[in-house]
């Protein structure tokens, strides 16, 4: 049965995306009035288009879908263990975050020509510079959460005779868990942006689909442009929801009512 | 029994390494309370800890009943500050930690200690759901789920109100005369150290050494907070600590 906290939930959602239609057509009746031209189309123009593009779109926003989730895996997978280590391993440390400095500052759209060159056309290339972007995203934020551990959460399972990985199960990993949560929500738009840039780069790329080349290719149509982009906003917004649901399952402990002291 | 010959700890090596506990020597017999007492910051608690095998001395030797202490072990439980729960774990699963960590099945021993610490009701809570007094206690079923013969508590009732801190002191001095485990209290309370210890071991500044050793045969009921030798125990530990 839905309870009340789930049923606000939802509420506020379906708020917020009102509020944020009704923003939409004020703004495309300014431009069309000021312009006196339609350059903006409103929501329902767009819902229209998008239902009328159903099963094109919905290709596209499938194709974007997965290269988006295994970028992200692919990202979590290697980056969020490799941070935790570094986080806790002083040495480990000591070698890698200088290595870790020198590259994370520089922008992850320099390299996407030499993802290209190395993993040429296709899929690969586009997953590659998505999860490359991200990699370092939460390589660094899983290094952050493992450094904020509190000492005593590691000295109570130390002195029961915990082995190093029994305190990564029982203490590391758990108590970043909140700090990486958060960094995967961030990586979801940042990946999105880098989703867009690979798939809308490389104009002679015969395997291109996915919503970033649909709205590339749709550019001077704004309603079909628009239906793409606001699949786009669906499929960031439905990768947030999982995420929730997510850290509503892992970190049950955050939610709960805390007793003032 | 404990046997502390003097003991070193330091922290850092060659120039920069700083001392925090200089040539301290304890003997504990088993059964036997013992409450360290020094200014923060002392090395008190470097000493507590080297004590539960969690740190490795730079000097001496630390025997528990006649063998050399290389690390953690299911006899020696620790009790920390703030009662060292993992927020993450339900009151159940905190208790039945070190039973996990050492590998001692079945976990039934927790599950007990909680119903005896009148627990029984918040098992599957987390700790943020709970009173500090109760945290305490959560801390204390952990500690006594694997029956151990020496218990290591580190100013295991700083930043509780008064009133709580009587009631858990209360309960430490209850379990260590039914379990009679060897206790050593690491506290910066003076009327907390003149209630639990038999013997109260004043440290000094940093580095710790041992300043003076005061006898408090009197101790051991929950009627002796108050009372006259009680007072004198406190004033004797106050002077010895601004001298």
């Amino acid at each position: 049965m839905l309870n009340r906290t789930v049923i606000w939930h939802i509420a506020r959602y379906v708020i917020s995306i009102g509020v944020l239609l009704l923003i939409w057509w004020a703004v495309s009746a300014i431009v069309e009035a000021v312009k006196d031209r339609a350059f903006l189309p409103n929501p329902v123009q767009a819902l229209r288009e998008m239902w009328r593009l159903g099963p094109t779109l919905f290709r596209n926003f499938w194709v974007s879908a997965w290269r988006l989730v295994l970028a992200i895996s692919i990202a979590f997978t290697l980056g969020y263990p490799l941070g935790l280590l570094i986080g806790q391993e002083r040495r480990l440390d000591q070698a890698i975050s200088p290595m870790i400095y020198i590259i994370y500052p520089i922008p992850q759209v320099a390299f996407i020509l030499p993802l290209f060159l190395i993993f040429g056309l296709g899929d690969p290339v586009k997953v590659a510079i998505v999860a490359s972007a991200l990699f370092f995203q939460l390589l660094v934020s899983a290094r952050g959460a493992a450094k904020l551990i509190e000492f005593e959460h590691i000295t109570s399972v130390r002195s029961a005779g915990a082995s190093w990985w029994q305190i990564y199960r029982h203490v590391v990993l758990p108590a970043t868990l909140p700090s990486i949560l958060t960094s995967l929500r961030v990586s979801v738009g940042l990946g999105m942006a880098f989703l867009f840039i690979a798939e809308t780069t490389g104009s002679f790329d015969p395997y291109r689909g996915g919503l970033g080349s649909f709205i590339d290719s749709n550019i001077y149509a704004p309603k079909q442009a628009f239906a793409g982009i606001m699949a786009m906003a669906l499929l960031g917004l439905a990768l947030y929801i999982v995420i929730d649901v997510i850290e509503r399952i892992v970190c049950r402990w955050k939610f709960v009512r805390r007793k003032s002291s | 029994m404990i046997d502390v010959r003097n003991a070193v700890v330091e922290y850092g090596q060659g120039p920069q390494a700083v001392r925090a506990v200089d040539s301290v020597s304890l003997e504990i017999a088993r059964g036997e309370s013992v409450a360290l007492i020094g200014p923060s910051g002392c090395g008190k608690t470097s000493l507590l800890f080297a004590m539960a095998g969690l740190h490795d001395l730079t000097d001496g030797r630390i025997e528990i009943d006649d063998s050399p202490l290389d690390g953690p072990r299911k006899e020696i439980a620790l009790i920390l500050q703030n009662a060292g729960l993992l927020p993450w774990k339900t009151v159940l699963q905190n208790a039945n930690l070190s039973l996990l960590l050492h590998k001692i099945y079945p976990q039934k021993t927790a599950d007990a200690v909680l119903e005896d610490l009148g627990l029984g009701s918040v098992k599957q809570r987390f700790p943020a759901e709970l009173s500090e007094g109760m945290k305490r206690r959560v801390g204390i079923a952990r500690a006594l789920s694997t029956e151990p013969t020496v218990m290591l508590m580190d100013e295991p009732l700083a930043s509780l109100d008064t009133l709580t801190k009587e009631r858990v002191q209360d309960l430490f001095l209850e379990l260590w005369i039914q379990h009679q485990f060897s206790l050593v209290l690491v506290t910066h309370d003076i009327e907390e150290a003149a209630f639990l210890g038999q013997k109260i071991v004043v440290l000094t500044e940093r580095p710790a050494q041992i300043k003076m050793v005061v006898d408090n045969p009197e101790m051991g009921a929950l009627a002796y907070r108050g009372t006259d030798a009680f007072m004198a125990v406190v004033s004797q530990l106050r002077k010895a600590l601004e001298e």
